[in-house]
């Protein structure tokens, strides 16, 4: 049996690792127009989706603050933009992944459409940017263009329903992974 | 475990609880209380340290992914040169590329010489302290037009060192990691150099744009420019030498009643350098002098007031 052989908390952070990775060393070399994909807000959605809840928001959080350290612009903006993503998307606590995959692709692109408009209006609100029609249709639209082309793999592999077994996809993405180890963070 | 580790991937519950409505709203005001703090910094502070540290770890990564991605770059260059052997034709772009620098440089040490300044200044004009960087990445994200090279704090680059490559200036530097800095090209629409074009002397800043266009803007109207002109650095400000090679004039337009052209400059450099020279101290000679700026600003305000009195004389 696989589980018994695998470490499952290791298993737990192969997605974020390959996202990470892809976003440092693929997302500068792939563009459409001046998009640019955010592995991290793929990874924030993936979260969310299988595991939701607390996991999928801390999850969130931490690939906003990554993505923050990645780029040159202000730190925290993409953090509350993914927590608040993933909060949504995973308010309904369960595995959404290998359902309607569909479904998923909507929410997804919904997801992507509005944290990339989002970002982008608060780059103008902040001075960052300027041209309300330029910020639009340069920047955020192939972002967020180029985001949902690359979320289709990451929805193929981690849809499956062996998924649970292995791939990317791990054990159950729980953030503490073992048993008994999960975060809790008392009062919240 | 594997009971519940199947329950987990089936889709059938997890193991958290709640929705972390809770948790989601403290870490949203973290964030805001981040981005606020970063918006505070301006370029130095503890986020920005944080910043340069996790630059040192990233740095290896987008080096190995610029490695993979080389073999890929050229497919684009294939398109372009279908109806002509490639290699001719990417010699022939190299060739007119470096005569251009040269010429911009000749030029500019002749006009210099007009102004009587002496053999000694000239030849220490281009005489640059400067140190070879590689450039390892490209803009991380959609907002900026950067790139990223290999040299950091360590090798002496600090924030602002003017950034050129063997045509002329591409750009300067934004932020420094110890083993890496983030280079703004003149693209970017936050760049702003100060610029003039060369024939003509008239002084302007050259400002990026979103869509990658490269504007010459406050160049009064009652200057002479031409398509083709080569637009150079000023000097002034200090932070560019004067006379680097910046670009050439694409298009010249004056709107109805404006006091200044809207100019279009095509930067010399087109494609993204694989090598970089970052310029790391100019010498008094290489800034524009006092009595420049000086000039400058009676130019302008006589042009300035010229065009106030034309205007107010067509109205």
């Amino acid at each position: 049996m696989p589980y018994a052989t695998q470490n499952p908390r290791s298993r737990s952070f192969v997605l974020p690792l390959v996202c990470a990775v892809l976003q440092l060393a693929i997302a500068p070399q792939i563009g459409l127009g001046n998009g640019r994909i955010n592995f991290m807000l793929i990874l924030a959605a993936c979260m969310a989706l299988r595991s939701g809840g607390r996991t999928g928001v801390i999850w969130g959080f931490l690939a906003g603050l990554f993505f923050d350290l990645s780029t040159t612009g202000p730190i925290g903006l993409m953090a509350a933009e993914l927590t608040l993503c993933s909060w949504v998307l995973g308010r309904e606590c369960r595995n959404r992944l290998s359902e309607d995959r569909s479904a998923n692709l909507i929410a997804f692109g919904v997801a992507d459409l509005l944290v990339s408009l989002g970002y982008s209006l608060a780059m103008l609100a902040t001075g960052n940017a300027s041209g309300f029609l330029a910020t639009v249709f340069l920047r955020a639209l192939p972002t967020a263009v180029l985001t949902f082309v690359f979320f289709l793999p990451f929805l193929y592999v981690l849809g499956r329903p062996q998924a649970g077994g292995g791939g990317l996809g791990g054990g159950g993405m729980s953030f503490g992974g073992a048993k008994g180890r999960h975060l809790t963070i008392r009062g919240l | 475990m594997a009971v519940r580790q199947t329950l987990g991937s089936g889709g059938l519950g997890n193991t958290d609880e709640g929705t972390g409505g809770r948790l989601a709203t403290v870490l949203v005001v973290i964030s805001l209380v981040l981005f606020t703090l970063s918006a505070q910094e301006g370029g130095s502070g503890v986020l920005s340290t944080i910043r340069s540290g996790f630059s040192v770890v990233a740095m290896p990564f987008e080096a190995a992914g610029s490695l993979v991605a080389a073999p890929f770059r050229g497919i684009g260059n294939i398109f372009v040169n279908l109806t002509a052997d490639q290699e001719t034709l990417t010699e022939l772009e190299d060739e007119n590329a470096k005569l251009k620098a040269e010429n911009a440089q000749l030029a500019e040490e002749a006009t210099d010489a007009q102004s009587l300044r002496s053999l000694l200044e000239l030849q220490d004009q281009y005489n640059l302290e400067s140190t070879g960087a590689n450039v390892i990445a490209g803009s991380t994200d959609s907002w900026s037009s950067t790139l990223t090279i290999d040299k950091g704090t360590s090798s002496g680059l600090t924030v602002g060192m003017p950034v050129c490559d063997a045509n002329g200036v591409i750009g300067q530097i934004i932020e420094c990691g110890p083993t890496s800095s983030v280079v703004r090209l003149m693209s970017d629409e936050s760049s702003a150099i100060s610029a003039m074009v060369q024939t003509s002397r008239a002084r302007g800043t050259l400002r990026g744009s979103a869509d990658g266009t490269v504007y010459l803007t406050t160049i009064a109207v009652s200057e002479d420019v031409s398509v083709g002109d080569m637009v150079v650095t000023s000097g002034l400000g200090g932070v560019f030498p004067k006379g680097l090679p910046l670009g050439t004039v694409s298009s010249v337009e004056r709107p109805e009643g404006a006091v200044s052209y809207t100019i279009t400059v095509e930067p010399i450099t087109q494609t993204t350098p694989e090598q970089v020279l970052v310029i790391t101290s100019i010498t008094q000679e290489q800034q524009a002098a006092a009595s420049d700026d000086a000039s400058a600003d009676t130019a302008a305000s006589t042009d300035s007031a010229t065009a106030d009195s034309s205007a107010d004389t067509q109205s």
